[in-house]
């Protein structure tokens, strides 16, 4: 009951970074490698604000989601428009990506130190026994909270207007320029968005069990292992293949023990990679295969 | 002076490492960020071969070589169907596996201890012992590295791996079986990686898992395209500037770690600039689709 639970947590904040993470994917077409560093990036915002600024939780937290937010759109600012520009292949917004990510990452390390930092006020809580498993209030939290930014998420896709030119944009960025959508500000907006929606995991993953400005990598990568394996255009996909993720990484825990998870769940990438690169429920792909 | 040879020696380790995935990268096109598992790989081996049956320094080398070209087939076959960022991704996945093995199988590689005591090399009866000595070890491997890659890529071998990199379909109408081209330069590359692995063991006495993480791979990678992707030079540069930057740093006046976390800084920031201003490196040639 323990593992399952602890499965299920696992697999709702790689659901919220999968989900940022594929909406920049759908309209940007390349590996976000930086959307980590935005994860790392809003846990940080958030213990600045709660320790320098001595602002409350319920306070900083908000606040931290939109600096990461903005921390999101900084970079396509900066960096993938222009490279956007010259028409630089999907690779190079990968490899530029990694370079953003570093350089985030030890800017963090530079300013905060490697050691372990906490926004944590109270001590360790024991948590509440709930049907045979211990789950803390902020776990809870975690929990309800993936469950419906991501599903609010899917139904803005499907039913606003704003949706809509997202999905546009990741369809057919030719045509949509045809039709009068404005592809840079859409694109602009997916950032936005799907940097709040690794802020606000980054901030909850914070709060459950502390941070360091290394923080960033493993979620970012597992993310793109439930992207790749549930398909970037679908919200149910994505969903469920985090939930995969997340039962074998604690399964792993429970018949190989804990320090195999990492392998666990990068075998099951090269597998699914090999086997079928499309996902699980992915439509085929032009880019992928030979 | 001594100073100066270890930098000397730590070059010539990075330069054997990028010249090799420059054939991967550079020449094949094929953008791979598990190099430093292939050089761990041959490290530990050399290390485990030496330390525990006490064998030939040359035997530990041969051993590495052999355990790397076999691993190499597990990122090299996956690239039959996967392209582009979908192998980069892959390869991830593979240097990811490989950092959890080496630093969690703790019975063979005594996990976070490291492996101490790697005796210093015996070669026909020469024993290198001072750094002075190390230097003209290292600068010969790379010089038989340099001679390695320059023979291949001017060789109709390395007219096909070119080939690849611009239109692999192109090269299979042909009649290439790129495949077998893909397999081959990534077990030489990897080959030439576990060399260098070799000679950092027998060189530091002592590793760990630290050495070889997914953030080495990146700043070898970094190496390759900041000094020049697919040129004969600018590997052997992208090194040698990337090694000095940090040392230069702790020259001035910087305290160690704060170099340590400047040249993060500094190689992700130039990784994003080279990209963004001129691909295709300090030297190079080929701009990875541009």
């Amino acid at each position: 009951m323990q593992t399952f639970a602890d499965s299920v947590l696992n697999a709702s904040w790689i659901m919220l970074v999968a989900t940022g993470f594929a909406l920049i994917y759908r309209c940007a077409r390349f590996f976000h490698i930086a959307h980590g560093a935005v994860f790392t990036g809003a846990a940080y915002f958030m213990f600045s604000l709660t320790h320098w600024l001595a602002l409350p939780v319920s306070v900083a937290a908000p606040l931290a989601v939109v600096l990461g937010s903005l921390l999101g759109c900084e970079m396509e600012i900066c960096v993938f428009r222009p490279l956007r520009r010259q028409h630089a292949s999907s690779l190079v917004g990968l490899l530029a990506s990694l370079g953003v990510y570093i350089v985030v990452q030890s800017t963090l390390s530079t300013i905060f130190g490697d050691d372990t930092k906490t926004v944590r006020t109270a001590g360790v809580a024991e948590g509440l026994l709930l049907a045979g498993a211990r789950i803390t209030s902020v776990q809870i939290v975690t929990f309800l909270l993936s469950v419906v930014v991501v599903s609010s998420v899917a139904i803005l896709l499907r039913t606003t207007r704003i949706g809509m030119l997202i999905r546009a944009v990741a369809n057919d960025p030719e045509l949509s320029v045809v039709h009068g959508v404005e592809n840079d500000r859409t694109i602009l907006l997916a950032f936005a968005l799907g940097s709040a929606l690794a802020s606000l995991a980054g901030i909850l993953v914070a709060l459950d069990v502390d941070m360091t400005p290394s923080m960033g990598l493993n979620p970012i990568l597992l993310a793109v292992v439930a992207v790749i394996i549930g398909g970037a255009d679908s919200t149910v996909g994505i969903a469920l293949a985090s939930l995969l993720i997340g039962v074998a990484r604690h399964g792993a825990v429970l018949c190989l023990g804990s320090e195999w998870q990492d392998a666990t769940s990068f075998t099951l990438l090269l597998v699914v990679l090999l086997v079928r690169p499309r996902g699980l429920l992915g439509r085929p792909r032009q880019a992928v295969g030979a | 002076m001594e100073y100066l040879f270890h930098v000397v020696v730590i070059i010539s380790i990075y330069a054997v490492l990028a010249s090799s995935l420059d054939l991967i990268a550079g020449h094949a096109g094929l953008v791979s960020v598990s190099h430093a598992a292939f050089y761990g790989l041959g490290a530990y081996m050399a290390a485990l071969v030496t330390v525990y049956f006490r064998a030939h320094f040359l035997l530990g080398m041969l051993a590495g070589i052999t355990v790397v070209v076999a691993a190499s087939l597990v990122v090299s076959l996956p690239s039959l169907r996967l392209r582009d960022d979908y192998f980069a991704i892959a390869t991830f996945a593979f240097q990811l596996i490989l950092s959890n093995l080496l630093n969690d199988w703790v019975t063979v590689t005594r996990g976070a201890l490291g492996i101490s005591g790697i005796p210093r090399p015996v070669i026909f009866g020469w024993e290198p012992r001072s750094n002075l000595e190390f230097a003209a070890l290292g600068l010969s491997l790379v010089a038989v590295a340099h001679v390695v890659v320059g023979r291949l890529t001017t060789s109709p071998f390395g007219r096909v791996l070119r080939a690849i990199r611009e239109d692999e379909v192109f090269a299979q109408s042909l009649g290439k079986d790129t495949l077998r081209f893909k397999v081959t330069v990534f077990g030489i590359a990897a080959m030439l990686a576990s060399c260098a692995g070799a000679l950092y063991a027998h060189y530091m006495t002592y590793i760990d898992a630290t050495s070889f993480t997914l953030n080495e791979s990146m700043l070898v990678l970094s190496m390759v395209i900041i000094g020049g992707a697919g040129s004969r030079w600018g590997p052997l540069f992208g090194a040698a500037v990337l090694v000095i930057i940090p040392e230069a740093l702790r020259f001035v006046g910087f305290p160690g770690p704060l170099a340590a976390k400047l040249r993060q800084l500094s190689y992700g920031g130039l990784l994003v600039f080279m990209l963004m201003v001129r691909p295709r490196g300090l030297v190079g040639r080929y701009g990875f689709g541009r």
